[in-house]
């Protein structure tokens, strides 16, 4: 999956973002392609009832 | 003992003889700058050092010792504060030109914990710009060196401070470590470091960050004196509400014990998978010297791995955010590889930045699951030894990988899991490459038990091929 030059700059102008140029474009293309890669991957995933949490608690195995 | 055998001591070792009047912080203190001043213009690991008031500091500690005074083993020990860790009333850049003239008028929670144990705070150290690399290759204050390879990058992002720990400049670092940025320069640079649980180090006075996972953390020659560091800095802190209200252990008690009867966890899965092979070679053989310790080995699976790339979608759009009011000011300020690396992050959609922090609940469940299993991981730090810094690519095999700016990420990819997790985490030289380049072992252990894995990195540390091994710039000149 990719997205074109012309998407991205519609994205852009549409969300309000950073402007960028052409030549700006291509040096963040790794990037974007790197992160597309792994949203095609994550579309395996069932992921409706995972709960979130960022917390840990010493009664999740640790020892204090 | 000179000067430069000193500074090869380590803070346990030093803290005997400050506390008996031994050895006296002016003296130590005008040693350690002496080291800064000569190395400085070879390593670039300073943005400032603090002459004065680490003379100042010194002198004070050195009254209150006359006076009976003594508050802890760092008391009259100098110490390196990454430039991303709030000063009070000495500017601090982030490694950026954006906060090129910043002065902050309160201290980072931490250095002021530091402070109040009596340490010396010899300066601010170079980093990656706004932390945000591997790499420590700062286009506005200088490539940081290795001590050990001066064309090697020093690891990132808190290389001025790896490098200040290895070359003896300083005898700790405080850095900080949102992917690796501690132990990507402890273990490029053949030092300890550690990067704790989640919530157990306040995070106050940390400067541009994201709020999903950074935590500052201690470098420092040995394991003992990461215990001694964290010890001062763990805590809870009622003025940031990611630290959490549990007791703090003493965490040089169980270092010594032995380590016979605990079970170390060997993924096979991921952790392994890319690896230079000297780097795995020096990983495996530091497994069969814990086995020689009477660590049992367990092999263990953590398949929902396959979806850790997910979480580097959540940092690119935390990143842009981050950084969002400084990009729409100043972003001609800004060098190449942090701007477009952030400004990728504006196409990142919220359906999957949602799926990514689910990816990262799944993976820290399954860490957890796991090490109900074992006691503790085991892992390679970095997949491989320090990169050269004229070099924006390296090889694995028959692919290249980007060391920085947009695509980059492999560099990190065995340290950024327990960034996602809040695992706690530590990385202990365990030899080198043929090329005399340091090599690390990571250990990742249960939450809030740091105590079990200054234990085992303790241990190990007794018998790693790394121990007692200096650069050999330490001593010249």
């Amino acid at each position: 999956m990719t997205l074109s030059i012309a998407t991205l700059k519609a994205m852009i102008h549409e969300y309000h973002g950073f402007i960028l140029s052409d030549e700006e474009l291509e040096r963040i293309r790794p990037e974007l392609e790197s992160y597309l890669a792994e949203a095609e991957r994550l579309r395996e995933l069932d992921l409706a009832n995972v709960m979130s949490a960022r917390l840990l608690h010493v009664d999740e195995g640790g020892q204090s | 003992m000179s000067a430069i055998e000193l500074l090869k001591l380590s803070i346990s070792e030093l803290s005997v003889q400050i506390k008996a009047r031994k050895v006296s912080p002016v003296e130590l203190t005008e040693a350690a700058l002496t080291q800064a001043d000569r190395l400085q213009p070879t390593l670039c690991s300073f943005i400032t050092i603090l002459h004065d008031q680490a003379m100042r500091q010194a002198k004070e500690q050195e009254a209150a010792l006359a006076r009976g005074e003594y508050r802890g083993p760092l008391q009259g020990i100098p110490i390196g504060i990454k430039d991303n860790l709030a000063t009070a009333g000495i500017r601090t850049t982030v490694g950026s030109k954006v906060l090129a003239d910043y002065i902050p008028a309160e201290d980072a929670h931490v250095v002021r914990l530091c402070q109040a144990a009596g340490a010396i705070m010899l300066g601010k150290e170079n980093l990656e710009e706004f932390a945000a690399g591997a790499t420590s290759n700062n286009p506005h204050y200088g490539a940081v060196h290795n001590p050990w390879a001066l064309e090697h990058i020093p690891g990132g992002s808190s290389g001025g401070g790896g490098a200040n720990v290895a070359a003896c400049l300083t005898f700790a670092s405080l850095g900080t470590d949102l992917g690796g940025s501690v132990r990507l320069p402890g273990t490029f640079c053949g030092v300890v470091g550690l990067k704790q649980t989640f919530g157990r180090v306040s995070q106050r006075g940390l400067l541009v960050t994201s709020f999903n996972g950074d935590h500052i953390g201690p470098m420092t020659r040995s394991v003992r004196d990461s215990a001694l560091m964290l010890q001062v800095i763990a805590g809870y802190d009622a003025l940031d509400p990611s630290t959490v209200p549990v007791p703090v252990p003493d965490y040089t008690a169980a270092l010594g014990h032995e380590v016979r009867g605990l079970r170390m966890g060997i993924p096979t899965n991921y952790y392994f998978d890319l690896l230079d092979p000297e780097v795995d070679a020096a990983v495996r053989r530091a497994i069969e010297d814990l086995e020689a310790l009477g660590v049992s080995t367990k092999a263990i699976s953590l398949p929902s791995m396959r979806y850790v790339g997910a979480l580097r979608i959540a940092s690119l759009a935390d990143s842009v955010v981050t950084h969002e009011p400084y990009l729409a000011t100043h972003r001609q300020d800004y060098g190449p590889d942090v701007l477009y690396r952030t400004l990728a992050g504006q196409f990142v959609l919220g359906r999957d930045y949602s799926k990514a922090l689910k990816v990262q609940r799944l993976i820290k469940e399954e860490h957890a699951r796991v090490l109900q299993e074992v006691d503790f991981l085991v892992t390679p730090t970095a997949p491989i030894a320090a990169p050269r810094i004229d070099t924006p690519t390296f090889r694995l095999g028959e692919t290249e990988y980007r060391v920085r700016g947009p695509g980059s990420g492999v560099v990190s990819r065995y340290t950024s899991p327990s960034n996602a997790t809040g695992l706690p985490a530590i990385t202990i030289p365990c030899g080198f490459t043929r090329a005399g380049l340091p090599i690390g072992i990571q250990f990742i252990g249960r939450p809030f038990d740091e105590a079990r894995l200054l234990q085992v990195a303790d241990a190990y540390e007794s018998v790693s091929p790394s121990r007692g091994r200096r650069p050999a710039l330490v001593d010249a000149g």
